[in-house]
């Protein structure tokens, strides 16, 4: 730095208004130019020293500007104003806080379409579990005593046919049917015939029972087909106590003579005692042997209580046998026949009761014609 | 409304007060009604018209606000301002005689000189500046008051509002080397209206 530079810089050196570099050489050439030196402490001193007394403001003038500003303020135009409200919402909206809380709640109110209710707010669940049950009878059969046995945990089922293994028209069964039929055993209508809830008979039970049955089922027994055709011979004969006893003996045993011989047994037990009895049998062996036995059995059940003058059972066992093909049509027609019956005896029921209120016949009316004529009509069949 | 932060620069104060924020506008009028009334009052020399004219300085500020656009720096631009109605104001002075500071103020004719109440205004303010004289002081004050006007104006933008040359350049509408002439005229000045005293020819071997 030479000194006709350092006249053109001595001013921005000394109010610092020089870089660093220019600085450190400005004061490299003073330390070897006097004249510099000189002109530079002497620029130095007179700031230093001759520095211009500031005086203070007169007292008040502060608070005398700040109320000329509010009034001033307030004789701002209206544009004005609402561009200062614009622009300290502006402001504010657009500080950093804001931004991260309008994230914040853009991030949970985004995160509410997620969620879902946790399982456990609610006290019960009812669950309804579809399908078969195993039974125990199958269980017992999974380990076959000879191994020629075909398919045992089929053959352990006493189907008395080969429609009893239609399962899944029968799942449309009415419950209340069963229950009616067998209510302290509640049977299940897809199991195998539970031995051991034999309402009658000496059925054995357990696995002694199994055993004889698997022997039965493995083995086409002799004994077993003779037994049923001494009982078959018995109820052609007419000897209808014999038979039954014969048939339910054969039913409590199982095998494949079982569902057959429960359904004779129980045109048996009608031949024998009547509908009155025969009738819950029916709706045993219908419960109990699903297919044609079951269907046969229904019907003959519902054909007991349309003579006992119970129609309203009888009915709904006409019913059940709608969803049987085979019966179907006929199970319509009987439905039928019923409706005009009940018809039948609500009109005549109507008519007795106008004739016993008429008024120009009252002494007829008094002499007990009207308790024959409002009666319900006796069932014409016979119970045997 | 935030509280204004000491450390908050002119222009984010003035951003606030943009804004509507108030409390900006009062933090702004604290730190520079002191050095723009200063300002005004040398280049004026009457202290009541001064205080009139720094009240507008501030009128203006308010006025114009929001023409404010942050290109240049806040203080550059209220100087600009201050200039401006102080040129307005010696053309309206300049029709009569300007007060000399042997004569008495214009409120109170027998009270102070003009040159007493602005060299010794608080001799308590400043243990550096009570260490001059009064007669220093008064020297200084004489000295600066009769430097041409293009040199006063150029040392107070200087000296009182502190801005750097390239600003005064840009309010005067100067060059920056033509200003940084008429600084270096007025420091030569005063250190020749500085040189008689004993005590500071000391200070300035």
């Amino acid at each position: 730095m030479d000194c006709e530079k350092f006249d053109r810089i001595v001013l921005d050196l000394l109010y610092d208004e020089l870089d660093e570099l220019t600085t450190a050489a400005a004061k490299r050439h003073m330390e070897h130019c006097a004249r510099c030196r000189a002109i530079g402490s002497g620029l130095r001193a007179t700031r230093e020293v001759g520095a211009l007394p500031l005086v203070e403001p007169p007292e008040g003038m502060e608070l005398r500007i700040l109320q000329a500003e509010e009034q001033a303020a307030q004789l701002l135009p209206i544009g004005k104003r609402l561009g200062r409200g614009l622009s300290l919402l502006a402001g504010y909206a657009m500080r950093p806080q804001v931004s991260m809380a309008a994230v914040l709640m853009l991030v949970i109110g985004s995160s509410l379409f997620f969620l879902r209710a946790q399982p456990g707010d609610r006290e019960h669940v009812l669950v309804t579990e579809r399908g078969v049950p195993e039974s125990d009878n199958e269980s017992v059969t999974v380990l076959p005593k000879k191994a020629d046995a075909p398919e045992p945990a089929r053959a352990s089922r006493p189907v008395p046919s080969p429609r009893a293994e239609e399962v899944a028209p029968r799942r449309d069964r009415a419950p209340e049917a069963k229950l009616e039929a067998a209510p302290a055993a509640a049977p299940n209508e897809y199991a195998p015939a539970p031995r051991a809830e034999a309402p009658r008979g000496g059925a054995a039970l357990g696995i002694a029972a199994d055993d004889k049955e698997l022997e039965g089922n493995s083995e086409p027994s002799t004994d077993s087909d003779a037994s049923y055709d001494a009982a078959m011979a018995a109820y052609r004969d007419g000897r209808y106590s014999e038979a039954q006893r014969r048939f339910d003996e054969i039913a409590s045993l199982g095998g494949p003579h079982a569902a057959n011989a429960a359904l004779y047994g129980a045109q048996a037990l009608r031949r024998v005692s009547g509908c009155p009895t025969a009738a819950p049998r029916f709706e045993e062996v219908h419960s109990r042997y699903p297919g044609s036995v079951g269907s046969d059995a229904a019907w003959q059940a519902a054909d007991c209580y349309r003579s006992l003058g119970d129609l309203p059972r009888a009915r709904q066992t006409y019913e059940q046998l709608t969803s049987d093909p085979s019966y179907k049509t006929r199970a319509k027609e009987a439905i039928a026949e019923l409706d005009q019956r009940v018809a039948d005896q609500e009109l005549a029921a109507r008519r007795a009761a106008a004739a016993a209120t008429a008024p120009a016949a009252p002494a007829a009316a008094a002499k007990g014609k009207p308790a024959a004529a409002s009666a319900p009509a006796k069932p014409a069949a016979s119970s045997k | 409304m935030a509280a204004v932060q000491d450390d908050a620069t002119d222009e984010m104060l003035m951003v606030r007060y943009q804004r509507g924020e108030r409390k900006a506008f009062v933090e702004l009028v604290r730190r520079h009604n002191r050095p723009i009334y200063n300002f005004v009052l040398r280049q004026l020399r009457v202290p009541s018209v001064a205080e009139d004219v720094t009240q507008d300085v501030f009128m203006r500020l308010v006025q114009n606000a929001a023409e404010f656009k942050h290109e240049a720096r806040f203080s550059t631009w209220l100087y600009a301002i201050a200039r401006n109605l102080c040129i307005d104001q010696l053309r309206k002075l300049s029709h009569r005689r300007h007060p000399s500071l042997d004569q008495p103020s214009a409120e109170h004719s027998d009270g102070p000189l003009l040159g007493e109440t602005v060299a010794d205004p608080n001799p308590q303010a400043s243990a550096e500046r009570s260490a001059l004289s009064t007669e220093v002081r008064s020297s200084i004050v004489k000295a600066v008051d009769s430097l041409p006007d293009d040199q006063r104006e150029v040392f107070l933008l200087r000296e009182v509002a502190n801005l750097p040359f390239r600003d005064i350049a840009e309010i005067t509408g100067a060059g920056e080397n033509t200003v940084k002439s008429r600084m270096r005229y007025a420091l030569d000045r005063l250190k020749e209206a500085l040189s008689d005293f004993e005590e500071y020819a000391r200070a300035l071997r």
